[in-house]
């Protein structure tokens, strides 16, 4: 998979040291997935995570080995498998993106129109942060916004330009509050993203901005 | 020709002293040994479930752990169950340990942090980062060596110190507070852009020093 566009390091950072909420998480552990590049990033991250903690002052622990070893039999706290665990198949099965995260087919989602040849679908919401699917049909010239947070639109299938830079599948735009952009469809085919925002987008024109609240974007 | 390339008298010696850049790097090179020694335990318990392995394993990294999960904001007791959860995986998951992918160090890190993070959400509670740094990094006060020092420890300053300390302290506040590009930013009332440069930039140098040793 021929990923070019990646998030910002602060972003692998962010992933490296715990502090991204899951939504954020989800969108980047699948951009991870797809992209050498970007494990690599992260595995350097975790790696100085790792200096500064033997670096760091110690704590002698109450605890022995002993009990650890004789706990074996007892079941292991769960663990969440992230980043160095991770799938890295360098390739982004949309199906496998979608199944761990959804119970139903993506036609069974609540599609709702948001425009011309626009469909989208909120997956979660969860205090300022939304998680999307966007549909949209091939030549799509979705309306001109900015935002109030971070932004982070992971292409899933097909392929959309923003400005002068094309977003393939596997690719991620990083946009923030002090980007202004009008994502523009690729003719070739659909294009599928899931996207995650923080806080409501900002809208040029005023149209977009009544289908706003009917919306919730 | 080739020959008389080869000779010494054509090539000068190589100069060796003026490639070390950092006085600390001495102190880093001491460290890749014990890297090594740490991967070979985890294989060791990987391959033969070597209880001794684990003993010494357990030795060297249990302390800096309780270290590390203090500093995120966790009191004793508290980092002392996550300790406990924490060692329990690393002997019950080291099957999955593929030295290839990263060492023991980073293995055992990555497997502390997610832990934080799954008992982060089980409980919805925010570990709130220990306050005495977190007050201190928020004002306008200029970054001190001595803040580094008790909250992170002399090796760490050492680091920490090859950096301008505007990053230096970006990267503190990722990762012994935890907190986000995001975060920063709005306790530092900088502009997102100019903390995710700091990050980038910080985080550049330290990984080619990290690299270097590795």
């Amino acid at each position: 998979m021929n990923v070019t566009q990646h998030p910002d390091t602060a972003w692998l950072l962010d992933y490296a040291t715990g502090a991204l909420s899951r939504n954020f998480e989800l969108v980047l552990g699948a951009h991870l997935m797809a992209c050498a590049h970007c494990r690599s990033e992260l595995r350097a991250a975790e790696r100085l995570g790792a200096a500064l903690m033997m670096a760091g002052s110690a704590e002698r622990p109450h605890l022995a080995p002993q009990r650890v070893l004789e706990a074996e039999a007892s079941p292991s706290p769960w663990v969440t498998a992230r980043a160095l665990s991770a799938g890295d198949t360098d390739a982004l099965d949309l199906q496998t993106v979608v199944s761990q995260y959804l119970d139903c087919g993506l036609g069974a989602l609540p599609w709702r129109n948001a425009g011309r040849g626009l469909q989208i679908a909120r997956l979660r919401s969860e205090e300022d942060e939304r998680l999307w699917l966007v549909k949209a049909a091939p030549g799509t010239v979705l309306p001109r916004h900015s935002h109030s947070g971070s932004e982070l639109t992971l292409v899933l299938k097909g392929a959309f330009f923003s400005g002068q830079t094309i977003y393939a599948a596997g690719d991620i735009e990083d946009a923030n509050e002090c980007v202004d952009h009008q994502p523009v469809v690729t003719r070739e085919s659909e294009c599928l993203c899931l996207a995650v925002t923080e806080g409501p987008l900002r809208f040029r024109s005023w149209l977009p901005r009544i289908a706003q609240s009917y919306l919730g974007i | 020709m080739l020959n008389q390339l080869m000779t010494n008298d054509i090539i000068p010696p190589v100069e060796t002293a003026a490639v070390v850049p950092f006085p600390a790097e001495a102190t880093r090179l001491a460290e890749v040994e014990p890297t090594v020694r740490e991967t070979e335990l985890l294989l060791k318990i990987r391959d033969a479930r070597d209880r001794g392995a684990f003993a010494d394993l357990f030795g060297r990294f249990a302390p800096k752990i309780k270290g590390y999960l203090q500093r995120t904001g966790l009191n004793a007791e508290d980092a002392e169950n996550v300790l406990q959860d924490i060692m329990i995986a690393v002997w019950n998951k080291a099957r999955l340990f593929d030295p290839l992918r990263a060492s023991a160090r980073t293995w055992i890190y990555s497997l502390a942090r997610n832990r934080l993070i799954d008992l982060k959400r089980a409980e919805q509670r925010e570990y709130a980062a220990l306050e005495r740094y977190a007050g201190e990094t928020a004002g306008d006060a200029v970054y001190e060596e001595d803040l580094l020092a008790r909250a992170m420890g002399q090796n760490s300053v050492a680091l920490l110190s090859l950096i301008p300390p505007e990053q230096a302290r970006v990267l503190l506040m990722a990762y012994v507070e935890g907190k986000s590009h995001r975060e920063i930013a709005r306790e530092l009332k900088l502009p997102i852009g100019t903390v995710k440069s700091r990050a980038r930039l910080a985080f550049q140098r330290i990984r080619g020093i990290l690299e270097k040793n590795a």
